[in-house]
């Protein structure tokens, strides 16, 4: 507010106006202030402010370094400083100023672009931002182990259910034990299988059923579990 | 005087229209047609064609001027183009060159 007063009352002094039945169309460039109360078309680059009154109408591009609009632009504005939509304002298009004000009354379609938020602000707001992400974060962070668990829980479950196959496995195991050993151990197979196989069964049914939950990183595992799935199916039919 | 007041370092490239009178200390290039009268001050430059209604120069001018009442020129303005109106002073101290045409079908 104090810089829009300032501005206009340096404007008074002496600079460019563009009268209220003027119309300039084309492109318009200079190092002073300028008000528009009448039509401005095209382009416009000033180093300074440019003042649109409510008589003022700007259809044009707009690079200034201030823009105080009180009257109508259509149009982006680029403003290395700052952009004021006063009361009477109206204004279609995009802003691209580090100050953008925009009082009320004022009415404006388009984008607003402040640019990367100066250093200054940044602790001011990202700590305000981040106070709130901060407090859901240590939330979060538990919740994720949590949720995490939860997670596992439910595999586990369809996991319990798999399980039964094993207690099935038991009267399997031996079946995949049998093939399994008769394959890998030939010869000793057939005398020391009676007693010692149960410990190494069990060890080879868990390390198979591992790698079966594993999903069988070994392609001859697959193999060999398919050939136990077989198997087993054949020994349930034995058992029964 | 709440006209129009191009200043001394606005460069327009393009068309100025309207119906009051217009000031010119920059530069001005392009077309320029008001009803009123046009000013170019010694600082003002204007490579333009100009239609108005009375001009008066003590800056730079280049191009063609139509005037339906006055045009006149001050000391130390330089015009290069031709002018056209009824009535057509020029200053001593003036620098001009170009057609000049009093012969207006209005008269």
């Amino acid at each position: 507010m104090a810089t829009a007063k300032e501005l206009s009352a340096s404007n008074n002094v002496d600079n460019t106006v563009v009268g209220p039945s003027i119309l300039i169309s084309g492109r318009l460039t200079g190092d002073e202030d300028l008000t528009v109360r009448g039509r401005v078309e095209g382009e416009l680059t000033l180093s300074r402010t440019l003042i649109v009154e409510p008589s003022g109408v700007v259809k044009a591009n707009v690079a200034v370094r201030n823009a105080i609009v009180s009257g109508v632009v259509v149009g982006n504005i680029n403003a290395t400083e700052s952009v004021e939509l006063t009361r009477e304002g109206r204004m279609v298009g995009d802003i691209r100023a580090p100050r953008v004000i925009i009082v009320d009354g004022a009415s404006f379609r388009g984008r607003v672009d402040m640019g990367d938020v100066e250093p200054g602000r940044l602790p001011a707001e990202r700590p305000a931002v981040v106070r709130p992400t901060a407090v859901s974060r240590p939330s979060v962070t538990p919740a994720r182990p949590t949720i995490p668990a939860a997670r596992p829980t439910p595999p586990p479950p369809p996991s319990r259910p798999t399980p039964p196959p094993p207690p099935a496995r038991p009267s399997a195991p031996a079946a995949t034990t049998r093939p399994s050993a008769p394959i890998t151990r030939p010869g000793l197979g057939g005398l020391g299988s009676k007693p010692l196989p149960p410990p190494p069964p069990t060890r080879v049914e868990r390390a198979e059923s591992q790698a079966e939950q594993a999903g069988a990183a070994e392609p001859p595992t697959p193999v060999l579990v398919g050939a136990g799935a077989k198997k087993k199916v054949v020994v349930k039919k034995k058992t029964r | 005087m709440a006209n129009t007041v191009i200043g001394s370092s606005i460069v327009i490239d393009g068309e100025i229209s309207g119906d009051e009178d217009l000031v010119i200390q920059g530069t001005v290039k392009g077309k320029i047609s008001l009803k009123e009268s046009l000013y170019v001050e010694g600082s003002g430059v204007v490579e333009a064609d100009i239609e108005t209604q009375n001009v008066e120069i003590a800056g730079r001018v280049t191009g063609n001027i139509v005037a339906s009442d006055k045009v006149e020129l001050k000391t130390d303005c330089r015009v290069v183009g031709d002018i056209k109106a009824p009535r057509i002073l020029i200053a001593d101290g003036a620098s001009f060159k170009g057609n000049v045409d009093m012969d207006m079908k209005e008269r």
